[in-house]
């Protein structure tokens, strides 16, 4: 072939050939290895002390606005100590009667029962005080938020240009790891609750902003326009109409808050210093009492449904109203209770129904891990031998006689390198370039291993699938931001968490999906998936860490748990979704043209999916880098490490550049993964 | 229709552009230099530019308490025209007076004041808010010009009483059928007692029995309050029983204003003439227009059946056919079974086709 004639090729099939350019830039990196290592490993004289720059850029506009800051946080000091004041100071039956009425103004029989049962178990638990203290920082920071939240929205709202920073600016911050809010803030604030306080409120009002937003654009447009000619004032028509025809919505956004607020104060917890629930789980988890700590994550995952449901009911558009007589005979009763009870109140504490329990847990614990311990380890070090490690460093490094059977020498990787370029080429030869090129990644990948990637190799690829899902602007941009990370010094432990979350990913993505596919097939499957899907998306990031632990210990593996229970729930969800919404009329001309159930499911409903189920990995990658950071608590390596440790030792600088990789990456993965989506969307005309 | 002569009218739309695009006045500023002028040329210049001209050139009076109609297909810049007349957005060019008002001027403040006291609009899809019921719907006008409560409750009751949604007054849109929530419109835009009202297909999503039933109450409304109407609809029947002027749009272009007559007997283009295509022409058409004047009269006439130049053409063809005596009818055998009068034949006719009339087509 002539020159000419490869470039023409090239522009028919961009794909294909960005793939074997991919493969020509690996192959050269790992060729001339010997004679340049910096191809390999970026060298570190070309590192800029980022983090140390952006440690001393940030601490120095900390210092100027501390004082603000500290005015503020003994602002806050009131209400916080006043809230906190009121719900612990409060006789637990008045709380315990409260919230059942709430439960029953919002949602009858249903939620009273919830809310009555909940708090009861929590009260019943003997962790009544940490769950107050919790709730009281939740209670502070979601009206802070809801009203940062309602600010932004509305102000994007009314103001074009802003709309667009502020959609930009909330993307980015939705990719900012949790922890890595709370280093600057620290220094900002101080040791306190004021710091998960102010971090749970920022942490919270995007998804506010997001729903306000969203839901006063979506007014009908008939609307907007009747209440501009009845003569309404701007603020008369933004107050008057839009804002309460946009209430579900808005209340979408009141709900999201909540949770978010919720989860975030129990993150906060690892600053100590505030004895919260949060605190407890960290506390027994450390000192490895999982009974305790599996009770105390049940009292936050009590809190986070009641929370939940609650709310969520509010943003049913056409609530049934209930009888108010429920409503004064459950105050009433509460009342009753407390002048019967005033004298004998038990205080809270007292309480330690479920500590049998605990023990009980713990006591079946040992004794499984006695008896299945041996089975357990076989099981992870299976995994971690076999699927981890090569995929980490590299069957050259994994592969070693006292794990495998044998050690890997360099002439097996010539072997292995020349199967594979067989194997390419004689798809090459069956018209399959595209299948040839990736088959030479894979191996690429699987030799070398992720960890120890050349970075000219993860620059060409990434670029290439820049390119592919949305040309030039995005990979170049994605590009970018990888040298960005290059330059910084943070490559190795970028690559790191690239692995796990990669693992994490594709292990979600392959059972979410078969999940996914056979709630779709059957409604049967769908109806025990769903609840457990509504669950694992209630339950704060933090409590996954309980379960994991018990049977896995500290490592990697077990925070690989971790990221997969809590990612894989939009996986499954977006693909049942988008395998029962095919349009009828397609599925009914598939029946007529003779299809069987299976050929509908795979050549109607799947590729009509298509779109939906990449726009639920998209979330299952940021739910991935999400929980990534969550899990160096337990022990992984990379930027969620280095953050964390960051947080331990104030230092602002490597907080804020290990956390702005994780975005970054967080990013990339998100824009490619829309790219390719919206590619989809418009290839399906939708 | 009303003599437009003697008063000044009650709006006056010049030149009147609207486009869609980026840099828009600019562009079209352009374009006008380009193609000399001509709007033709220059909404065409501008389409290949990428930019939307949704009203071009629109230049029209309504007459103080005329009935105006502007009908078209779908996309053909309705909308966007009483949008612009409304100042519902800015028009791109042009000059649009109220009542002698210059409105493209005003600030926005005498705007919100114009909309309290002087215009009223319905909107094709009610535009009801969902989260105020009816009586608070219909007050809502009263409400936000700063009436209190009790006051405007009672001043809107009469309204409500007059759309005959008497006894609905605390029900929420939602528990409303599609009849009833265009009422609940048309009384909330009645509500500040408008001088110009405008309509934006206020019947099209309704069903042809409701639309019917609407419409002559909407005449009956009209009759009672004399206001000046801007209506707008793409149905051609119910624009012949309404209007006393139509204007007829294409592509943004406004392509013919005329009476329902004149529209229907010399349609200006094929298109203009596709609309009145199933309508039967003898009932709209006036005597007058197909009458020849002056010196072509014949000297010897029959007999005179009492024409006036104002009769439609059927009831002038019914009268012709009185002249006539009986016919023979006869069997398929030849032989004479009776006799009709032509008169009856014609007014028979007519009958049936007053049943089969169009209008409840969609
Ligand atoms: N805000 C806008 N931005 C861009 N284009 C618009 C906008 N509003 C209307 N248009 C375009 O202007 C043209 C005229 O639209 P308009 O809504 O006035 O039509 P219409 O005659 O009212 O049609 P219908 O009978 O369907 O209501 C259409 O091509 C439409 O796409
Ligand atoms: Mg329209």
């Amino acid at each position: 072939m002539s020159i000419d004639q490869l470039r023409s090729y090239a522009a028919a099939r961009p794909g294909v050939a960005a793939v074997w350019l991919t493969v020509c830039v690996g192959a050269f990196c790992l060729a001339l290895e010997a004679v340049f290592p910096w191809l390999i490993g970026w060298p570190s004289v070309l590192e800029l002390p980022a983090s140390d720059w952006i440690g001393a850029g940030v601490t120095a506009v900390l210092e100027t606005v501390k004082p603000v800051a500290r005015g503020f946080s003994y602002l806050m000091d009131f209400p916080m100590f006043w809230t906190n004041a009121l719900l612990v100071g409060t006789p637990w039956p008045i709380t315990i009667g409260c919230v059942t009425a709430l439960g029953w103004y919002i949602g009858g029989l249903r939620l009273a029962a919830l809310g009555g049962i909940g708090l009861s178990l929590v009260l019943a638990s003997g962790y009544w005080t940490e769950s107050m203290n919790t709730l009281a920082l939740v209670a502070v920071s979601v009206p802070l938020a809801l009203l940062l939240g309602g600010m932004i929205g509305i102000l994007a709202y009314e103001n074009a240009r802003v709309r667009s920073a502020v959609l930009a600016t909330l993307d980015v911050m939705q990719t900012v790891p949790t922890f890595a809010y709370l280093t600057p803030l620290l220094l900002l604030f101080g040791f306190g609750p004021v710091v998960g306080l102010v971090a749970s409120a920022i942490y919270a009002a995007p998804p506010m902003a997001r729903n306000v937003l969203l839901g006063l654009e979506r007014v009908d447009p008939d609307i907007k326009d009747a209440a501009v000619m009845s003569g309404g004032t701007r603020f008369q028509q933004l107050f008057l109409v839009e804002i309460p025809s946009a209430t579900t919505q808005i209340m979408v956004g009141v709900n999201q808050c909540l949770m978010a607020a919720l989860s975030m104060v129990i993150i906060a917890a690892v600053i100590g210093g505030f004895d919260d629930i949060g605190w407890e789980v960290l506390l027994t988890m450390r000192k490895a009492q999982f009974g305790q700590s599996f009770l105390a994550g049940l009292v936050i995952v009590v809190f986070a449904i009641v929370i939940d449901r609650m709310s969520g009911a509010l943003t049913q558009a056409r609530r049934k109203r209930h009888d108010r007589r429920g409503l004064y005979l459950i105050l009433g009763l509460t009342v009753a209770a407390m002048v019967l009870l005033w004298q004998r109140l038990p205080a809270t504490a007292d309480f330690a129904l479920f500590d049998p329990l605990a023990s009980y847990v713990d006591q079946s614990l040992g004794n499984f891990t006695a008896q299945n311990g041996a089975a357990l380890d076989a099981f992870k070090n299976v995994l971690v031998f076999f699927i981890f490690l090569p995929l980490r460093i590299g069957l050259d490094n994994a592969v070693l006689s006292f794990t495998w059977g044998f050690q890997w020498t360099p002439m097996m990787s010539f072997a292995f390198y020349a199967c594979a370029a067989v194997l390419a080429a004689s798809l090459v030869w069956c018209e399959r370039a595209l299948a040839g090129g990736l088959l030479l990644v894979a191996a690429l990948v699987l030799e070398t291993g992720i960890s120890e990637l050349p970075w000219p190799f993860v620059l060409m690829g990434v670029g290439a699938l820049g390119w592919m899902a949305g040309g030039r602007k995005l990979a170049l941009s994605v590009v970018l931001m990888l040298l960005a990370i290059l330059l910084s010094g943070l490559w190795e432990r970028a690559l790191l968490s690239l692995y796990l979350s990669g693992v994490a990913v594709v292990a979600c993505a392959g059972l979410g999906g078969a999940l996914g596919l056979l709630a779709a097939a059957s409604p049967m499957a769908w109806r025990v998936l769903r609840p457990v899907c509504d669950m694992l998306q209630t339950i704060p990031l933090f409590v996954f860490l309980i379960p994991v632990l018990m049977f896995f210990q500290i490592g990697e593996f077990s925070a690989f748990l971790a990221i997969c229970a809590y990612a894989i729930v939009p996986m499954i969800r977006y693909t049942q979704h988008g395998l029962t919404t095919t349009p009828p009329e397609l599925l009914d001309a598939a029946t007529t043209s003779g299809a069987t159930a299976w050929q509908t499911m795979w050549d109607v409903r799947v590729p009509y999916a298509v779109p939906t189920i990449l726009l639920g990995l998209n979330q299952t990658i940021l739910y991935a880098f999400a929980m990534l950071v969550i899990a160096a608590l337990i022990g992984t390596t990379g930027l969620g490490q280095s953050i964390f440790l960051a947080l331990g030792q104030a230092d602002v600088g490597l907080g804020i550049t290990a956390g702005a990789a994780m975005a970054m990456l967080a990013l990339i993965a998100d824009r490619l993964v829309q790219g390719f989506a919206e590619e989809r969307r418009k290839a399906l005309g939708l | 229709m009303t003599d437009t002569l003697s008063t000044p009218p009650a709006i006056s739309c010049k030149g009147v552009w609207q486009v869609f695009g980026q840099n828009a006045e600019q562009q079209l500023a352009e374009a006008l230099k380009q193609s000399g002028g001509a709007p033709r040329g220059a909404a065409d210049l501008l389409r290949e530019k990428g930019l939307i001209p949704a009203v071009q050139d629109a230049t029209f009076d309504v007459a103080e308490g005329e009935l105006f109609v502007i009908m078209g297909l779908s996309g053909s810049g309705k909308s966007t025209l009483i949008r612009s007349l409304s100042r519902l957005q800015e028009s791109t060019a042009g000059e649009i007076n109220i009542e002698g008002e210059d409105i493209l001027r005003a600030s926005k403040a005498r705007m919100t004041e114009l909309r309290r006291s002087t215009l009223g609009m319905v909107f094709q899809h009610f535009g009801l808010f969902p989260h105020m019921s009816v009586i608070d719907n219909v007050a809502f006008p009263l409400k936000v010009s700063g009436m209190g409560r009790s006051a405007r409750h009672e001043k809107v009751r009469e309204i409500i009483k007059m759309v005959g949604l008497a006894g609905r007054e605390d029900a929420f849109p939602r528990e409303l059928s599609g009849g009833q929530r265009q009422r609940v419109g048309i009384a909330r835009s009645l509500a500040g007692d408008c001088s110009v009202w405008f309509l934006d297909e206020p019947f099209s999503a309704l069903d042809p029995l409701i639309r019917r039933q609407l419409q002559d109450e909407f005449l009956e409304i009209r009759a009672r309050l004399n206001t000046t109407i801007v209506f707008i609809t793409h149905d051609i029947t119910e624009a012949l029983k309404l209007a006393d002027r139509i204007a007829i749009m294409k592509d943004g272009e406004i392509v013919q204003i005329g009476t329902p007559a004149e529209i229907v007997l010399n349609p200006v283009n094929d298109y203009v003439a596709e609309f009145s295509k199933d309508v039967a022409t003898g009932r709209h058409a006036r005597v007058a227009s197909v009458m020849k004047t002056g010196a072509d009269m014949p000297a010897d006439m029959a007999q005179d059946p009492g024409l006036r130049s104002d009769m439609t053409l059927e009831a002038a063809l019914a009268a012709c056919v009185s002249l006539y005596g009986p016919v023979p009818v006869r069997d398929a055998n030849g032989a004479v079974v009776g006799t009709v009068s032509p008169h009856e034949l014609s007014v028979r006719t007519l009958e049936g086709a007053d049943q089969h009339q169009p209008g409840a087509q969609e």
